[in-house]
């Protein structure tokens, strides 16, 4: 059986990437995918945990995640495309109309 | 016993249910609340009488006691004060004559105001308010209640002195100069109420209670626990007697408020305000002759100011100012009486052979006073009210300008004269009997050779008869420059009945009130000026009035003080009546310096501003720079702190995801790092 510590390192790595991507970039999708990673990084954490202890729930919540995370995409994206209809771009710094 | 004597209460609060329905409703009644104030006055008057008949007639006035009815006002812990009433014959005679001249003034003034239109509502909702302050005053039955009503009659003067302060019909000029008279005055005698007021601290400190009752039941055991903190009490309460009666040297603010209406004036100088203080060494009687050095200072302090504002009588051209400097000077007479008669009771009260004489002197030299402020109060509000007549008439209040006017107003002419002799001191006239009592009671420590301080006396004596001629001298030069010689004005001709009046009755009461008290068996068996001994915790001996007119003629002194009143009168017959006008003589650029220096009442309006100025204004500096800095510094600071952190702060907050995002990750980082290190080095929870 693979060590658990190799699942662990894994997905932190995909998170450190996930979490990397939404700091740095302005890009609108690209945040989106960033977000993704980091759910799927928890995702492994629980499948890994839920196989090693033996205990289902663990699997349970990720097919919960799983489900969520494809409605927020789809929110998200459609929210991406209405502003590039509306501004011509998915820069997250220029859609600044409701800041203060 | 009628039982009226359980409701003399009433007698300040009708005045003051006038205040109130005067100053509401006065505008819808005619003489804009005239009739309300004079009808409050006269029924105070009426229950006033009332009451001190019941009073003369009853068992306490038999047994020697006041009679006193109190209520519980309010408890500061164990400590007590009451409201309520204490009513000797001191405070019958002072509502008696202060209602009775306050009902005279008040007809007189729907004469003299009649033509003020609209102000007239405030002026008779505040005369009404300043009655009540003084008849508050006279039944009060504590210090606390006393000052309450003190205070009332200071902000009523500030009003009315003031009343012109916005519109006057002399002009801007005249106006500023009436708002300064009132600031003035209340300024100047709110000096000598806060001494006033930290005497009664004194007072409540050592005894516990401020109800005169506990105190002179108490004054001799004060006496010997606190011999040094006792005088101290005393001399601070002399103090608000100093500014409240106008004493030197806070007697400036008298002649200011000439400023006002002349029935002010009248009522300011006649039947309240000024009396308020002699009233209160009268009150107080029983506890200052507990203090035989302080006693001295009174008696010296009404000596010197009698003199001295005298002395600037001399030459004023103004009626009004004559007449508010004869005043100055009269108070000075009444300390100065009390004074003497404090001293001598004091010694008495040491004991020694001569006790019983002391006794005697000192309880005549008391009623003098008390007798001068009532004699004081007639002639005084006849004079005021016979310049304020003449002002009517003429249009100014320059004498220079009046003459002749003995024929065209004869009523007020020889009212005044009337007046004028009173004060004078010519014998059956009011003024005096009690004036010459008065002098006996300077006289009278030097005379026996009694305590140390007899050369003092002997001084004040001499200093009180100078007074005496000074008063024949300055009063008949008024009368003479007025109503004598050539026509140098113009003039309209007599005032209306209700001005007029009031003068007559005025004069008659001016002529006969000394008699009056001396003479009359008044309510039952006693005169009213023996009733004065009355309730006081110890008994002079007394004389009757017979047997003090008889001492009266005894007495050198009398003659001497006679001689030197008809000199003065001679001496202004001569120069204003038999030497002819000169227009010359009466131009400022002919006038001498002693002239100048007189008329300029020797600087003293320039020393209180220089001190106010050096003092006053370097105080009020430090206290506008603390409060600038200070106070205003600590607040603005806060502010400012509080805004620019705020600002500061909100720079965080940029609005992009991604920083809020890279913070959420420093923050868990480091949250991270703290539980690693405890992990590592603290070895767990």
């Amino acid at each position: 059986m693979i060590d658990i510590a190799f699942f662990l390192v894994f997905s932190a790595i995909l998170f450190g990437i996930g979490m990397f991507g939404l700091i740095t970039s302005k890009r609108g999708v690209v945040t989106l995918m960033s977000i993704e990673l980091m759910l799927n990084s928890a995702n492994i954490n629980f499948v890994a945990f839920s196989t090693y202890t033996g205990n289902a729930d663990g699997l349970v919540f990720v097919i919960f995640t799983i489900a969520i995370a494809a409605a927020e995409v789809a929110v998200g994206i459609a929210l991406m495309l209405n502003a590039y209809k509306i501004q011509k771009t998915t820069d997250v710094d220029k859609l600044s109309t409701m800041r203060w | 016993m009628i039982g009226i004597l359980d409701y003399v209460w009433l007698v300040p609060l009708v005045p003051v249910v006038c205040f109130v329905l005067a100053g509401l409703f006065g505008k819808k009644t005619p003489q804009g609340g005239g009739y309300i104030a004079v009808a409050g006055a006269a029924i105070a008057f009426i229950i006033a009488a009332l009451a001190s008949i019941d009073y003369w007639t009853s068992d306490y006035w038999a047994n020697n006691q006041a009679y006193t009815v109190d209520m519980t006002w309010m408890m500061v812990g164990t400590f007590e004060i009451n409201f309520g009433v204490y009513i000797d014959s001191l405070s019958c005679i002072m509502m008696l004559f202060a209602s009775f001249i306050s009902t005279l003034i008040f007809i007189y003034s729907i004469g003299y105001m009649d033509d003020q239109g609209e102000k007239k509502t405030r002026y008779y909702a505040e005369v009404s308010l300043f009655l009540t302050g003084m008849l508050g005053l006279a039944v009060s039955s504590n210090y606390l209640e006393m000052f309450v009503f003190w205070e009332v009659m200071g902000l009523c003067s500030y009003l009315l002195i003031g009343f012109w302060s916005f519109t006057h019909p002399e002009g801007d000029e005249a106006s500023f100069r009436a708002s300064s008279a009132a600031k003035k005055a209340f300024l100047v005698t709110r000096l000598g109420d806060v001494c006033l007021m930290a005497g009664l601290f004194i007072l409540m400190y050592m005894v516990g209670s401020l109800d005169y009752a506990d105190i002179f039941d108490n004054a001799a055991i004060l006496a010997d626990k606190y011999g040094k903190l006792l005088p101290v009490a005393i001399l601070l309460m002399f103090a608000g007697v100093v500014g409240k009666s106008a004493q030197f040297p806070l007697h400036d603010w008298l002649p200011d408020a000439m400023a006002g209406p002349t029935t002010v004036s009248a009522l300011i100088h006649a039947a309240t305000m000024v009396k308020a203080g002699i009233y209160l060494i009268a009150r107080s009687f029983p506890l200052f002759v507990q203090c035989t050095d302080v006693m001295v200072i009174v008696a010296v302090i009404g000596g010197v100011t009698a003199i001295y504002t005298a002395s600037m009588a001399l030459n004023n051209m103004n009626i009004k100012r004559v007449l508010a400097y004869s005043t100055l000077s009269q108070l000075g007479y009444m300390v100065l009486a009390l004074g003497s008669g404090a001293y001598m009771i004091s010694l008495g009260l040491e004991g020694g052979e001569h006790a019983e004489e002391l006794f005697l002197l000192g309880g005549a030299a008391f009623t003098a006073g008390v007798m001068h402020m009532v004699n004081h109060a007639f002639f005084k509000a006849l004079l005021f009210l016979g310049s304020g007549s003449v002002i009517h008439a003429v249009g100014t209040e320059d004498m220079r300008h009046m003459g002749g006017l003995r024929h065209k107003m004869p009523i007020t002419a020889y009212t005044m004269l009337i007046g004028c002799l009173s004060i004078a001191g010519i014998p059956i006239f009011s003024g005096f009997w009690s004036k010459d009592l008065v002098l006996e009671a300077a006289f009278a420590p030097y005379h026996h050779g009694f305590g140390d301080a007899g050369t003092i006396f002997l001084i004040l004596f001499i200093l009180g008869m100078i007074t005496a001629f000074m008063t024949a001298f300055y009063m008949f030069r008024m009368w003479f420059m007025t109503f004598c010689g050539k026509e140098r004005g113009h003039c309209h001709g007599e005032s209306p009945y209700n001005m007029s009046v009031p003068l007559i009755i005025l004069a008659v009461f001016a002529t006969l009130s000394g008699l009056l008290m001396l003479a009359f068996k008044s309510f039952g068996t006693y005169g009213v000026l023996e009733s004065l001994a009355v309730g006081f915790g110890f008994e002079f001996p007394f004389h009757t009035g017979g047997e003090t007119i008889v001492q009266i003629f005894k007495e050198i002194p009398t003659y001497i003080a006679l001689v030197l009143a008809i000199a003065g009168i001679g001496i202004a017959y001569k120069l204003y009546v038999a030497t002819p006008y000169d227009e010359e003589a009466f131009k400022p650029e002919n006038h001498g310096a002693l002239y100048n220096f007189n008329a300029k009442r020797h600087y003293f309006p320039e020393l209180y501003n220089w001190i106010s100025w050096k003092f006053g204004a370097g105080i009020a500096g430090i206290v506008n720079a603390f409060d600038k800095h200070v106070i205003d510094g600590t607040v603005n600071g806060l502010s400012n702190s509080a805004c620019g952190g705020g600002d500061g702060l909100s720079a965080i907050q940029t609005g992009y995801v991604r920083d809020y995002a890279g913070l959420v990750v420093v923050g868990v980082l480091a949250i991270l790092a703290i539980f690693a290190l405890i992990f590592l080095y603290g070895g767990g929870f």
